[in-house]
């Protein structure tokens, strides 16, 4: 059985997703890549834009879509870091 | 009040250089969980980084005063701030030390408990201070409180390992039960100088882990 994906997971899964399309990811391809409810999903997208992990946009026909920051890509790249070191002190 | 130089006459210098690597090694820490922190954002990692960053400093303290003490440099910073009680002045350093390291044992006992409450931070903060420092004994009752809150702390490592067995939550698990034996021969120290010694290798033992673990986490 799979274990509960925790807080900084679901953050990771969010941003993977929108690297993997490298940028211009709507947000039903994240609700369906990162297997969260509609409810959660927005939750996280205000948090982690606030947080200033990626920022909404607007396309021609005026449909939001989302990109990474830098501060997204960095927390990508560290992320196994930031994971061991949570992990170690049961910080998550 | 007592307060007292505990460190046998043959440790006199090691317990300050020892002092001084434990508060490197937290600060390290402490530097390592901002960075994380501004990474991610998580309150948690911030009182954790938090908790660390006062342990430093009351390392730093202690190590400062020792190395004054036993240089007997304490005895001309008095004469050149014209303090008239050698005594007063080791106790102001003391009471910082104390002051910092229940502060960051506090801190590092309430991130234990995962909650968003801070009145409780608020009210443990309250209680341990005033205990200790409106005990007859206040050395004896700061490493009391100490030895509580590192049984709490060990406890809650001793569960993350249990629940996610990997080699860098057992290092942390070891290190605190270690700092835990520490501060219980600390405790001892107030009747038997010997265990002063002991327990800061055993601190060393702890910090040494602490390191080891750092290292790993940081090993890409």
């Amino acid at each position: 059985m799979n274990k509960k994906r925790d807080h900084l997971e679901i953050i990771h899964d969010i941003l993977n997703t929108i690297r993997r399309k490298a940028g211009l990811v709507r947000q039903t391809h994240i609700l369906y890549k990162s297997n969260l409810s509609h409810q959660m999903l927005v939750k996280y997208v205000g948090e982690l834009i606030g947080k200033g992990f990626m920022i909404e946009k607007e396309d021609k026909k005026q449909k939001k879509y989302y990109e990474l920051t830098d501060k997204g890509h960095q927390y990508l790249n560290d992320y196994k870091m930031i994971r061991g070191f949570v992990d170690s002190y049961g910080l998550g | 009040m007592s307060l007292t130089y505990l460190s046998p006459s043959w440790f006199f210098g090691y317990d300050v250089v020892l002092e001084l690597l434990f508060a490197a090694i937290a600060l390290m820490v402490s530097i390592f969980a901002f960075r994380i922190y501004k990474a991610t954002g998580q309150k948690q990692i911030r009182l954790f980084g938090a908790s660390f960053a006062c342990i430093s400093l009351a390392y730093l303290i202690q190590s400062l005063f020792n190395y004054l003490i036993i240089s007997k440099a304490n005895e001309h910073i008095c004469r050149a701030l014209k303090i008239r009680s050698i005594a007063w002045f080791d106790a102001v350093g003391l009471y910082a030390h104390i002051l910092f390291m229940t502060l960051g044992l506090v801190t590092l006992v309430y991130m234990t408990f995962k909650t968003e409450k801070s009145r409780i931070l608020w009210l443990l903060i309250a209680t341990s201070l005033l205990g200790i420092f409106l005990s007859m004994n206040t050395l004896y009752m700061f490493f009391l409180f100490s030895t509580i809150y590192l049984m709490f702390i060990s406890w809650h490592f001793i569960t993350n390992y249990l629940q996610n067995r990997q080699k860098k939550t057992l290092l942390i698990a070891v290190a605190f039960l270690f700092m835990l034996f520490g501060s219980v021969h600390f405790l001892m120290a107030v009747d038997h100088r010997a265990f002063y010694a002991i327990g800061h290798v055993l601190e060393l033992v702890a910090y040494s882990l602490i390191l080891l673990n750092l290292y790993l986490v940081r090993k890409r």
